[in-house]
């Protein structure tokens, strides 16, 4: 084999060191970048996996007008890097874009391989003096819009939203308070005041409800409540007599209720006597 | 294959302290067939692999971050400048087309950068992701970025002392 020779040192020059070296450190960050992109796709798919998970969901009425939606949700990281500035932010409105309630979360750091739980406490309201009176009789779709935010693998900021329809189911769907005929009874006069409503909340409604009878003129004409215990699903039906106060009449007046549960006192919508 | 011929010759005039030292270019044929056996992992790596993916991605009805022409066309590119800077090693134009290629890698990873973040919108949902990956192709740049200049380097290197460095790119 022929060999050709040039004049040099036995040391290579300093900048075919330097270009050397620049071409060596290169290819060593080309090899950990490598590396770095093929773990943090792994972890990424693994924290894809394990979706959050939701516990102990409950409602219940509220002071102040509303419903709670009590419970927690976990997020699992079962990846090699942390889940950084994790923040979460959930909106509810009506289906006519009333804004019910708000939910935030966060900002906290999911360790790897580790689960963190979230506690939920949202307060939807549903008094009559509420922005969403009908929540307590109509069944309704609510929009859910959710947003998170996060940092994964430290170098990769992450953004995620969420909407969603959502069915309610009114806890006293189709109330209806009825006033009958008045009619003599007992030297006096008495109305049958028939109520009637279908339990389609999650949760049971387990309370009194009480009604007074308003005269066109806000009169008390009379009052009565019923022992009211509904399981989820469940219908209510009955009808009780009321007297009446003498020289009261409640034609053109209104049935003011009110649900009473575990101390909380709900409001219901009113109900115009024909 | 057998031994490779020497193709360059020659000794530019000896500075006072140099002593000659050898050196065996490969051929040119010899660097050709090298070069045509690099192309298979190249190819692999450059545009097989990449294309593959976001082909199978985008088959699954998810948006891809980029799209598969401009993947082919940088890999042809890198791939057609890194063949002829190996062909070409023992001449004056290695630096220059080393630098070159690092120059795409850069002008591509740029490109990349400039369409971040990555939204996906999940396929039959109401979610979308935003994935954020500037900090991740910033440093991906230093790649290119250190290889540029080592190519500017060489370049200076065989501007100013030609075949300086062929002892130690081609030790006899």
């Amino acid at each position: 084999m022929a060999v050709s020779a040039v004049p040099t040192h036995r040391t290579p020059p300093g900048i075919y060191r330097a270009a050397r070296a620049l071409r060596w450190v290169s290819a060593i960050v080309f090899i950990l970048v490598i590396l770095f992109a093929v773990s943090v796709g792994y972890s990424a798919f693994e924290v894809a996996r394990s979706s959050p998970q939701s516990h102990g969901l409950s409602a219940s009425f509220a002071p102040n007008g509303t419903v709670e939606i009590g419970g927690s949700f976990s997020l699992s990281n079962p990846g090699f890097y942390p889940i950084e500035g994790f923040e979460l932010t959930a909106r509810i409105v009506n289906a006519s874009g009333v804004f019910l309630g708000q939910l935030a979360t966060g900002p906290t750091t999911i360790a790897p391989s580790s689960d963190q739980s979230f506690p939920i406490a949202l307060y939807i309201p549903v008094s009559e003096t509420g922005p969403a009176v009908s929540l307590l009789t109509v069944d309704q779709y609510l929009a859910v819009d959710a947003w998170a935010n996060a940092t994964y693998a430290y170098l990769f900021p992450i953004s995620v939203s969420l909407s969603e329809s959502r069915s309610w189911g009114a806890p006293f769907e189709g109330l209806t308070v009825t006033v009958g005929t008045p009619m003599a009874a007992g030297g006096g006069v008495a109305v049958p005041v028939t109520v009637s409503f279908s339990n389609h909340a999650a949760f049971a409604q387990d309370g009194v409800l009480a009604f007074v009878i308003e005269s066109s003129s806000f009169a008390n004409c009379g009052s009565g409540s019923y022992t009211v215990d509904v399981p989820p699903g469940g219908y209510f039906d009955q009808t009780q007599n009321v007297d009446l106060s003498a020289g009261c009449s409640p034609a053109g007046g209104e049935v003011l209720s009110t649900f009473t549960t575990g101390g909380t006192v709900v409001p219901l919508p009113p109900e115009p006597i024909p | 294959m057998s031994a490779p011929a020497p193709s360059v010759t020659g000794a530019p005039a000896a500075p006072a302290t140099a002593e000659v030292v050898g050196y065996n270019v490969p051929s040119l044929g010899y660097r050709i067939v090298v070069a045509a056996l690099r192309l298979i992992p190249l190819f692999f790596v450059l545009i097989a692999l990449p294309v593959g993916v976001l082909t199978f991605v985008g088959s699954h009805g998810i948006a891809v971050p980029i799209s598969t022409a401009a993947v082919e066309f940088y890999g042809l590119v890198v791939i057609a400048i890194l063949t002829a800077r190996y062909v070409l090693k023992p001449t004056a134009a290695y630096g220059p087309l080393s630098a070159a290629a690092s120059l795409v890698s850069l002008l591509f990873l740029y490109y990349a950068l400039s369409l971040s973040p990555y939204h996906l919108t999940v396929p039959g949902g109401s979610a979308s992701i935003s994935v954020g990956y500037v900090l991740f192709l910033e440093i991906l740049m230093i790649i290119p970025a250190f290889g540029l200049v080592a190519g500017i380097l060489t370049t200076i290197e065989d501007v100013r002392s030609p075949k300086e460095r062929l002892p130690f790119d081609y030790p006899a």
